[in-house]
């Protein structure tokens, strides 16, 4: 099973076996990651799931849809390159170790 | 109906004093029953946070479907009311036009020129009540302009809210109401027909020309049922959000100077307003299989109320939660719901109450001020804001 790593604005990491399938955002709320809202579940509505691809990784997470890109507008945190909402990153095998880094807020 | 098997507390509670003011019985719920049966809603009250959270992360669990609703008859089937793949299909043909970029490019004009329009009626006056004269219409027009209504009266849709919301509540099966609501909903159906048959041969950036041209159409009937289910619940709460944060701003003269010096806390003004006094104070839901929430445990068919307005008072995630505090770091909060079930207006009430109404209002009335000859009347619980906002300004 894939691992994702969710890093927060301090600095601590956490660390979660995701299973190919579920989404970077269903796996940080079910493991209680501090600072995922998700308030809308992950109907492309709220932008409350928003996080930093980690450069690194960025080459390894598929572009951002027409939908996302609107949602990315009205992040509460500063929009930069590596943003993304993290409800629209699925968990597979090939995205194994990425790493994303929590913004400081969400609303 | 049928008696509801009940489990866990059950607590006995006086709707008028809910009504009255919530929020210190919210307080006791959350403390000592927070999954609680209360006989007179029919319904166990979910009251903390955490809970709530819980109900609006599984949509299958608690579902959104209440098969004998009254809101059932007299609108038909609404989204509201549906769950999974059929509510996820309408939601995405009625909520295009509600996004951030279609609000921000396209509206965003309309209620600037709503909002400027009812405020020159007012300027010379001098005083005003601002329930009446314009958050109501100001809520209204802004509804009937996204909807594609734009020929309907504010007052038209007013009183057809009412109506078709009265209904909603006739537990007690009054005729009168009944006949209200249906005489709402066939006037309404008339000027929705025009609309459909108008942006069927032209589109436009409204949310009927949406259903009507989705790549996977609604029928005439979801349309008028989704019409009627915004018409019903999109008009208050812009209307209650504006007054509450109008009344928070003028009861607290540090935080209103603090606005007035750095706009960009417009935004914060409006979210810790919704926070205090949440517009939409309860949803229903229905409990599908067996399941444990906040300790107690719920059976198929529980109705529960999912009471946002106490979550976003829960003492454990909101250090002073009684008090309007635009500053706050806990800046979470659930007065758009959660799920699948979000609230499809959040874009169009941040931009309309929060980046327009409110900033124009206190720009446009210099001195506005509570009037001291009238107190501020406070009602509700399922749905709670002031009922009159009397004010002076120096005309």
């Amino acid at each position: 099973m894939p691992t994702i790593v969710y890093v927060q604005p301090d600095g601590s990491r956490s660390e979660f076996q995701a299973p190919a399938g579920t989404s970077v955002m269903k796996n940080a709320v079910l493991n209680d990651v501090p600072g995922i809202v998700a308030e809308c579940g992950g109907s492309l509505m709220c932008a409350t799931c928003h996080v930093y691809v980690d450069p690194a990784d960025v080459d390894r997470v598929p572009p951002v849809s027409d939908e996302e890109d609107e949602m990315l507008d009205v992040t509460e945190a500063e929009r930069r390159g590596t943003s993304r909402l993290s409800c629209q990153l699925t968990v597979e095998d090939a995205l194994d170790g990425l790493t994303v880094h929590v913004p400081e807020a969400q609303t | 109906m049928t008696l509801s098997r009940t489990h866990g507390p059950s607590v006995d509670l006086d709707l008028a004093e809910l009504y009255r003011d919530p929020y210190p019985v919210f307080r006791r719920l959350r403390r000592e029953a927070p999954v609680a049966y209360v006989p007179a809603a029919g319904r166990y009250l979910v009251t903390r946070e955490a809970d709530v959270v819980a109900v609006d992360r599984d949509p299958e669990v608690f579902s959104s479907m209440e098969p004998d609703s009254l809101m059932h008859r007299v609108m038909g089937e609404t989204l509201l009311r549906k769950d999974g793949a059929a509510h996820r299909r309408e939601r995405v043909a009625l909520e295009a036009p509600l996004k951030p970029r279609t609000v921000r490019d396209h509206w965003t004009p309309v209620f600037q020129a709503n909002a400027d329009d009812l405020i020159d009626d007012l300027v010379s006056r001098g005083e005003a009540d601002l329930f009446t004269e314009l958050a109501a219409p100001l809520a209204a027009r802004n509804l009937a302009a996204f909807l594609g209504l734009g020929g309907v009266a504010a007052e038209d849709l007013i009183r057809w809210s009412q109506d078709l919301m009265a209904a909603m509540g006739n537990y007690q099966d009054d005729p009168e109401i009944w006949a209200r609501a249906f005489a709402a909903r066939d006037a309404l159906g008339v000027a929705v027909d025009e609309v459909i048959e108008r942006v069927r041969a032209v589109p436009d950036h409204s949310v009927i020309s949406a259903m009507v041209n989705a790549e996977d159409p609604l029928t005439v009937q979801q349309v008028h049922s989704n019409v009627m289910v915004v018409v019903g619940g999109g008009l208050n709460e812009p209307r209650d959000a504006l007054l509450t944060a109008t009344y928070a701003l003028l009861t607290h003269p540090a935080q209103r100077r603090d606005v007035e010096a750095d706009p960009a806390l417009w935004k914060r003004v409006f979210e810790e307003a919704v926070r205090w006094v949440s517009p939409i104070g309860m949803y229903p839901r229905r409990v599908t299989r067996p399941v444990e929430l906040g300790g107690v445990q719920l059976e198929a068919g529980d109705r529960l109320g999912i009471v946002v307005s106490s979550a976003n008072r829960d003492e454990s995630v909101h250090p002073r939660p009684d008090e309007f505090d635009l500053h706050r770091a806990d800046t979470v909060h659930y007065a758009f719901g959660g799920g699948p079930h979000y609230c499809a207006g959040t874009w169009v009430a941040r931009a309309s109450i929060g980046q327009i109404g409110l900033p124009t209002l206190f720009r446009r009335l210099p001195g506005l001020a509570l009037d001291p000859a009238h107190d501020v009347p406070w009602g509700g619980w399922v749905f709670r804001g002031p009922l009159s906002l009397r004010v002076r300004w120096d005309a």
